[in-house]
């Protein structure tokens, strides 16, 4: 997935109740080149929906049966990592506070001028595509993470706790140059060219610090 | 003496006959009475005749009186006694005349062929002439006719003797008893038997008084009549004043028109003014006068009993308010009809009415606001949407048109969708303001779904922001009620926010909200049911003023929709949903209530 490229432009999903707004927004996005799909009702687009697209949706608030906020947090609740610009025709302030708390890149209300809409949107669809390369990034790491032997994965935890090789060695009982075939090895499989790499990739992986370290 | 006592009576009917052209009776009797006095003017004559010839001239020529008695008394006995053989009547006439024309065509007269001296009679202390001469056996016809005439007026006081009819049989038993009287007078006197010269006058004197004491009567009774009408005319006149009643009539036949002093006033004519029924019209209201007009045409035809209320027209710009109940009936006399009226000035209570109904009007005005008011939020809504699809439209056509090439077949569809959406907005307002406008309630024909859509597409946003599902059964759609659309929106809206309030504390899923119509033949029926927190024990409390469960409610939205609605002449109540209740399925929903409101239908 990472050597998938990141798209220009991603997918905007439309969500609104009124066929004529639908039809608006679908011409404006259209016109600065993204793809669009549209919904009229909250169903269908979650029938439709795949969790892989990248993109944005843009949500009206005011909608019958599943309105804009429910389907926030149903999204949410099913790990969907789709970036939501709301939009809507009478916002109230705690209206947004939820909704950007419940994590909304934008709330924007009706009319809404193109500049501002569109910024919403490129930043939506910049940061999907953004979190999708993390995400990438860190199935690459632990990928490669889960290549290593069980010793590896111990040396690898000593060295980017900071110990020097003589250290480490001696707290895994093991010899000084055993330590540097290892250490090398740790390099090589994880893709990185200098400790301050494998110490971010750690970081990343979130690995457990071992508990010896406190000692120093 | 007999002359002029018969002139004297002869004048008085006469009067009467020509105020009553129906009352032939007194016709005939003015002329037995003239008569009577011309026979008694030839019977001086005879007496103081001089000469043989000039008594038999006298005696021929006293016979037309006596034809004429005859004659007017049969008349008289058919017509006063409704009694009578006609045979007879026709036989007695036809004899009469033929022995008038015998008297001027036989002899000297009827009764001599020839007068040959006079003698001298002592009669009442005077010497008069009496005749000597050769007898005119023609006489037999003549007394043949006075025989049929004494038993002519017999048989009809005998036939209205057993019909009951006491007084006219008395005055038929009357007029026969000096007719016999006069008859055997006159035999005996001819026959010389007893020594006086031709006096018929008095006995007929008789028969006229006779003839007349009933008639009489009746005149007299007519003074009396009218001194009492006179007063009951007066007792009327203050009666009708203390009431504030004008009366009036209009006689068709002499196209005449009469009206009490009030009347008058009231239809608007000025002291002196004459009377008619152009004038009449002239003085009512423009807006009126047709309609009038054409109740007065319609009546003339149909006869018959009728109300009607108008405004008069007065000099100073302003108008009254009148209520008229009039009556036409035919006139069985002319054959046309006559028509009575009684009107009554009710403009102070027309204008308490008016005033009222403003005040009225002006409640249901601020009512309607106030229901509006609720809904703002969600009209202002109603109003940005298609604004802001104007402007998400015209942005998308200015990038369209800035690429090389511009996409003008999208540019364009953009405009139609512009124009149309700016129409949508136009509709928004248009709706708002009718239902913002203050004016009188105006009654229409109209149909109510067309009202539930209207009210529908204003509740719109409203019903979505509340998160409520609606549901609509419609089943009236051509228009079959009489009324006010915007009176009739505002009893919709506020039956569908009170349904809204109830279902506020329901979990969305279950805020079911149906509009159903039905019909049937003489009503029309809109029913709004809800799955909210259902109705008090006493339903009927919801539609007191000041009830209320909301903490900012004036409670006025259910009373006021009920004024309207019993102003429309409909019914508005509320049902509680039993346990077999319109259930939609919905848990955690309420009892539910159901609000009817139901009008008549109108074809």
């Amino acid at each position: 997935m990472v050597d998938s490229p990141i798209p220009a432009e991603g997918t905007v999903f439309l969500l609104d109740d009124e066929p004529g707004m639908l039809k608006a927004l679908t011409r404006l996005l259209k016109a600065e080149g993204y793809s669009v799909r549209a919904f009229s009702a909250a169903k269908a687009f979650l029938e439709s929906y795949k969790p892989q697209a990248i993109g944005c949706l843009v949500l009206d608030v005011a909608m019958p049966e599943i309105d804009g906020l429910e389907l926030q947090r149903r999204l949410t609740h099913s790990g969907a990592l789709l970036p939501i610009v709301f939009l809507t025709g009478h916002g109230d302030i705690p209206m947004s506070v939820q909704a950007i708390k419940a994590g909304a890149e934008d709330f924007l209300t009706k009319p809404v001028n193109d500049a501002d809409l569109l910024r919403a949107v490129r930043a939506a669809v910049q940061r999907c595509a953004a979190q999708r390369e993390l995400i990438a990034e860190a199935a690459l790491l632990h990928q490669r993470h889960s290549t290593l032997t069980a010793r590896e994965r111990e040396v690898m935890a000593h060295i980017v706790a900071g110990e020097l090789n003589k250290v480490a060695a001696a707290h895994l009982g093991i010899g000084e140059h055993t330590i540097k075939v290892h250490r090398a090895r740790v390099m090589e499989k994880m893709g990185v060219e200098s400790l301050a790499d494998l110490v971010r990739a750690a970081e990343r992986l979130n690995l457990v610090i071992p508990a010896n370290t406190n000692k120093n | 003496m007999v002359a002029s006592a018969c002139l004297t009576l002869a004048a008085i009917h006469l009067l009467a006959w020509s105020m009553n052209r129906a009352a032939w009776a007194n016709l005939l009797f003015s002329l037995s009475a003239l008569a009577t006095a011309a026979l008694a003017g030839c019977e001086y004559w005879m007496m103081r005749a001089q000469t043989p010839a000039e008594y038999a001239t006298a005696l021929r020529w006293h016979h037309i009186p006596i034809w004429a008695i005859f004659v007017t008394t049969v008349g008289f006995v058919l017509l006063q006694l409704r009694a009578g053989r006609p045979w007879l009547a026709w036989t007695v006439c036809a004899l009469r005349t033929l022995t008038l024309i015998l008297d001027f065509t036989v002899g000297q007269n009827l009764q001599y062929l020839e007068i040959t001296h006079l003698r001298s009679i002592r009669f009442l202390g005077e010497s008069v002439s009496g005749a000597v001469g050769v007898h005119n056996p023609l006489l037999l016809i003549g007394q043949l006719s006075a025989l049929l005439w004494l038993v002519f007026i017999a048989d009809a006081a005998a036939t209205a003797w057993r019909r009951g009819d006491r007084r006219q049989a008395v005055e038929g038993a009357t007029i026969a008893f000096f007719a016999l009287a006069t008859t055997v007078q006159a035999a005996l006197v001819f026959r010389e038997i007893i020594a006086a010269p031709f006096a018929a006058s008095p006995f007929f004197l008789a028969v006229v008084a006779a003839m007349g004491y009933d008639l009489t009567r009746e005149v007299l009774r007519t003074a009396q009549l009218s001194d009492s009408l006179r007063e009951s005319e007066e007792r009327m006149t203050l009666a009708t004043d203390a009431a504030g009643l004008g009366i009036w009539m209009w006689d068709r036949a002499r196209n005449r028109v009469w009206a009490s002093e009030r009347g008058r006033q009231q239809l608007g004519f000025e002291p002196g003014e004459p009377l008619s029924i152009p004038a009449m019209l002239q003085h009512i209201h423009p807006d009126d006068r047709e309609a009038v007009h054409r109740e007065l045409q319609r009546a003339g035809q149909a006869m018959g009993e009728w109300r009607s209320e108008y405004r008069v027209s007065l000099p100073d710009g302003t108008h009254r308010w009148i209520v008229a109940r009039n009556r036409m009936y035919p006139d069985t006399a002319s054959g046309t009809s006559r028509m009575r009226g009684v009107t009554v000035d009710i403009t102070a209570r027309k204008n308490a009415e008016q005033a009222l109904e403003m005040q009225r009007d002006e409640l249901v005005h601020l009512a309607r606001i106030t229901t509006l008011n609720e809904f703002s939020n969600s009209l202002a809504h109603e109003l940005n949407q298609p604004l802001a699809i104007i402007l998400t439209n015209a942005q998308a056509a200015q990038r369209l048109l800035a690429q090389s090439p511009p996409d003008l077949a999208e540019a364009r569809d953009i405009l139609t969708d512009i124009v149309s959406e700016d129409q949508r907005a136009g509709e928004v307002i248009r709706r708002l303001r009718s239902l913002l406008k203050h004016g009188q309630s105006h009654l229409l024909p109209l149909s109510l779904d067309a009202i539930v859509e209207d009210v529908l597409r204003i509740a719109h946003s409203e019903l979505i922001g509340r998160g409520i599902t609606v549901h609509t059964v419609m089943a009236a759609s051509d228009p079959r009620v009489a009324g006010d659309r915007v009176q009739l929106q505002q009893v919709l809206l506020n039956l569908i926010l009170n349904a809204c309030e109830a279902m506020a504390s329901n979990p969305p899923a279950s805020r079911h909200l149906t509009l159903a119509s039905a019909r049937s033949e003489e009503t029309i029926r809109v029913s709004v049911s809800d799955t909210g927190c259902g109705l008090p024990s006493d339903a009927e409390s919801i539609f007191k003023p000041f009830y209320t469960t909301r903490k900012d409610g004036l409670g006025l939205g259910l009373p006021i929709c009920r004024s309207i609605v019993t102003a429309h002449h409909g019914r508005l109540w509320a049902e509680a949903h039993g346990a077999a209740g319109p259930s939609l399925g919905a848990t955690a929903a309420g009892p539910g209530a159901t609000l009817h409101l139901e009008l008549p239908a109108v074809t």
